[in-house]
């Protein structure tokens, strides 16, 4: 391979470039030059006007299909969406059919990845099945290359293996993740609790359910002193709470959802489905904490929440539709569209790209010559229309489809691979 | 006043969806079709050229009759289904029924169905008007309709008037239609009931509030007494009928020591001894089949109306 990224602005704090034009020279999978102006013989080149170079977009927590629901999603398919959306790097959630829940579905993971465009790595389920109730086999699991554990989609109910799940990770210095939901709280529930579930007349999810949930992980973690990361904030008090420990000292983590940055439960006032979700959208007050808590770094980072759902479990009467949205080649672009007052790029490529490499210990790919090529082009200016044709994944529940987009991956590159979607 | 003469909507999704003046439109329109059911020769021809699809995917007797009757009365031809009978229970889904009947030439649509939003799930993607005749714990909007009938046919303008309404109000599509009805003509609505099946949001819908049920009866000008759904409460909201009847039942004693005459009204079917006791039920206070006859007028005006708007 042999590429010319010409007139980029570099997007990376920790290059020597950061907020630099520049042409970038990638030969063999490496940056071989990076310079205001360069001329290179018989490479490709992709001319980028202005648009962001950044380290390659990680995405945390994404539902696969592969292995049990392939016509959802298959690895394929989830990396084709990935890529569209700059995604260079996967961790999966272990909600699969079977679950990851033991080496060999962690292996089989780790294999396929020869095959992919993207990296993947799997999170290993906490409890046998994703079933709650016994530990799993942890430690086989990251020798096989889990990078964390948790039920994924599942919360976990039981303070007993939440404890014991906290503890014995620390024989490695591992991190639990929960979706801090009290599902005895939140039953039946099929959306936030407040004005609009009223209107609705169906039974919502209080904000206590998550809010009761985090304290209790927090406790837990001020006990064990292990690491943990709460996935999918969704309420103003949640928010608090993890602020208020990690002022504390404890070794928390948290993250949110692009959905529950830029909506609100008014979306699903008409019952549209697209936007049932887990965690729920939530009040506009709930939505302005989530912001204050990424621009204060109570919350580490941004994921895209991307559940793939065919239509026979989707497109559906409300109560007996599905949650989850796809979300993976959405996610920059949405955010951009309807973020970029209050937030700078460089905070966007800190929250879908740095951060989460940190808080999993993944090295963050840089900018700069002799470095491994992992990076995503973006054109902030290209205004565009998300379609149904547009969509990579398998299934088609997304609630951007007609939506106006400003801003477009141009391409991405992940050593000797790449993708250019634009103008080469 | 000057009366609007056709419906704002193409169908009757919800009482959300409805003006003041729709909602007027239809009383005054069904104060019609009252008198011309009264009369010895019951029928219309109104919708003689129309087919309506009575498509019940719920269990019901006092609604679906009703209608039935109403339809009967305009000369529609009429195709029944009900979820018992039929492929739904042979995994056939929502759209892939109601394609089907469709395909028959079906006009008009009358919907009950448990899932809150399944008739706006359909007014996006078939052709027909669609009667929402209850979905799920959302809305029952012909039942909040004959009811405003009947309370006004008690007390006249609801203007101001204190309506109260008692029971399961988190289960219930006849309380949030009926709120939203009687707030659109300016009634003043509490609800009443245990704290567990009481929405937290509720008062955002510009109700009052009150767990005290003989203080709610000396404060109303009506009192709407719901059936306790048992049916769906997968959860135990109240440790047992037998509490529920002795602290929040209505019984004669209660009405006794209130000194002024209060409607009682109750969408049916009745609990008796549960929700109210019979004497209360059968007093002469009661108004619970008078609400059962105005049902046919009111739904033979919402037919009408829609019917005029295709």
């Amino acid at each position: 391979m042999d590429l010319l990224l010409r007139q980029v602005v570099v997007i990376d704090p920790a290059s020597p470039a950061h907020q630099a034009a520049m042409d970038i020279h990638i030969q063999q999978g490496r940056i071989a030059a990076m310079a205001p102006s360069l001329a290179v013989d018989g490479a490709q080149v992709l001319e980028a006007n202005g648009a962001w170079c950044c380290p390659g977009l990680l995405d945390f927590g994404v539902q696969s299909g592969d292995p049990g629901h392939e016509y959802r999603e298959d690895l394929h398919s989830l990396s084709e969406a990935a890529l569209a959306g700059g995604f260079t790097t996967l961790i999966t959630f272990p909600n699969t059919n079977p679950p990851v829940h033991s080496k060999s579905e962690v292996a089989y993971l780790m294999r396929r990845q020869s095959e992919l465009p993207v990296d993947i790595y799997p999170l290993g389920a906490l409890s046998v099945e994703c079933k709650g109730k016994d530990i799993a086999e942890l430690m086989d699991m990251r020798a096989a290359g889990a990078i964390a554990f948790g039920d994924g989609l599942l919360p976990v109910q039981h303070a007993g293996l939440m404890m014991r799940g906290l503890q014995y990770v620390m024989a490695f210095d591992g991190i639990v993740v929960n979706h801090p939901t009290d599902q005895t709280l939140a039953a039946g529930g099929q959306l936030h609790e407040g004005h609009i579930s009223a209107w609705l007349g169906m039974r919502g999810i209080p904000a206590l359910a998550e809010e009761l949930m985090v304290e209790r992980d927090l406790r837990l973690l001020e006990y064990t002193g292990s690491r943990l990361h709460l996935v999918g904030l969704s309420a103003a008090g949640a928010v608090e709470r993890v602020r208020q420990a990690k002022k504390a000292g404890l070794r928390v983590t948290a993250s949110v959802a692009v959905m529950n940055l830029l909506f609100t439960d008014e979306a699903l006032a008409g019952f549209d489905a697209l936007y049932k979700v887990l965690p729920p959208l939530r009040s506009d007050d709930d939505r302005e904490a989530l912001i204050e808590g990424l621009l204060d770094g109570t919350i580490d980072f941004i994921f895209s929440n991307h559940v793939p759902l065919d239509t026979e479990v989707k497109d559906r009467e409300f109560p007996y539709a599905a949650f989850g949205a796809l979300g993976l080649q959405t996610a920059l672009p949405a955010l951009y569209t309807h973020l970029d007052e209050r937030f700078s790029p460089t905070q966007i490529v800190h929250w879908l790209a740095c951060r989460p490499r940190e808080v999993f210990g993944l090295p963050v790919p840089r900018i700069a010559v002799e470095e491994p090529a992992d990076l995503t082009v973006f054109d902030p200016r290209t205004e565009w229309t998300f379609q149904l044709a547009d969509i990579r994944s398998k299934s088609a529940n997304s609630p951007f489809v007609g939506q106006r987009m400003q801003g477009r991956v141009l391409g991405v590159i992940k050593g000797h691979r790449y993708r250019i979607f634009d103008r080469l | 006043m000057p009366q609007a003469s056709a419906l704002s909507v193409p169908h009757l999704l919800g009482i959300k969806d409805l003006t003041a003046e729709d909602i007027r439109l239809i009383l005054h329109t069904a104060a019609t079709f009252k008198e011309v059911i009264n009369r010895p020769i019951k029928k219309v021809p109104s919708l003689r050229d129309l087919t309506v699809a009575n498509l019940f995917f719920e269990d019901s007797t006092r609604t679906r009759v009703s209608f039935e009757l109403a339809e009967k009365r305009l000369s529609a031809d009429i195709v029944n289904f009900s979820a018992s009978s039929s492929s739904v229970k042979k995994g056939e889904t929502l759209l892939d029924t109601v394609h089907n009947i469709l395909s028959m030439k079906v006009d008009m649509i009358v919907m009950r169905h448990p899932a809150p939003g399944a008739p706006h799930f359909l007014a996006g993607r078939i052709p027909a008007s669609i009667i929402n005749a209850g979905d799920g714990t959302h809305e029952h909007p012909t039942q909040a309709l004959l009811d405003a009938y009947s309370m006004q046919e008690q007390l006249g303008n609801l203007e101001g008037k204190k309506i109260a309404i008692f029971g399961d109000i988190l289960h219930s599509r006849v309380a949030l239609s009926n709120i939203l009805c009687l707030r659109k003509l300016g009634a003043q609505v509490r609800v009443c009931g245990p704290p567990t099946l009481i929405p937290k949001y509720i008062s955002s819908l510009g109700v009052e509030v009150s767990f005290n049920v003989e203080q709610s009866l000396r404060w109303c000008d009506i009192a709407n007494i719901l059936r306790i759904q048992l049916e769906r409460q997968d959860i135990r909201y109240f440790p047992s009928l037998r509490e529920y009847a002795l602290y929040f039942g209505i019984n004669k004693a209660m009405l006794d020591r209130i000194d002024k005459r209060i409607v009682i009204m109750h969408p049916g079917p009745i609990n008796r001894g549960v929700e109210v006791t019979s004497e209360v039920a059968d007093s002469e206070h009661s108004i619970i089949l008078q609400q059962v006859e105005n049902g046919v007028a009111v739904r033979m005006a919402v037919l009408y109306l829609l019917a005029g708007n295709r």
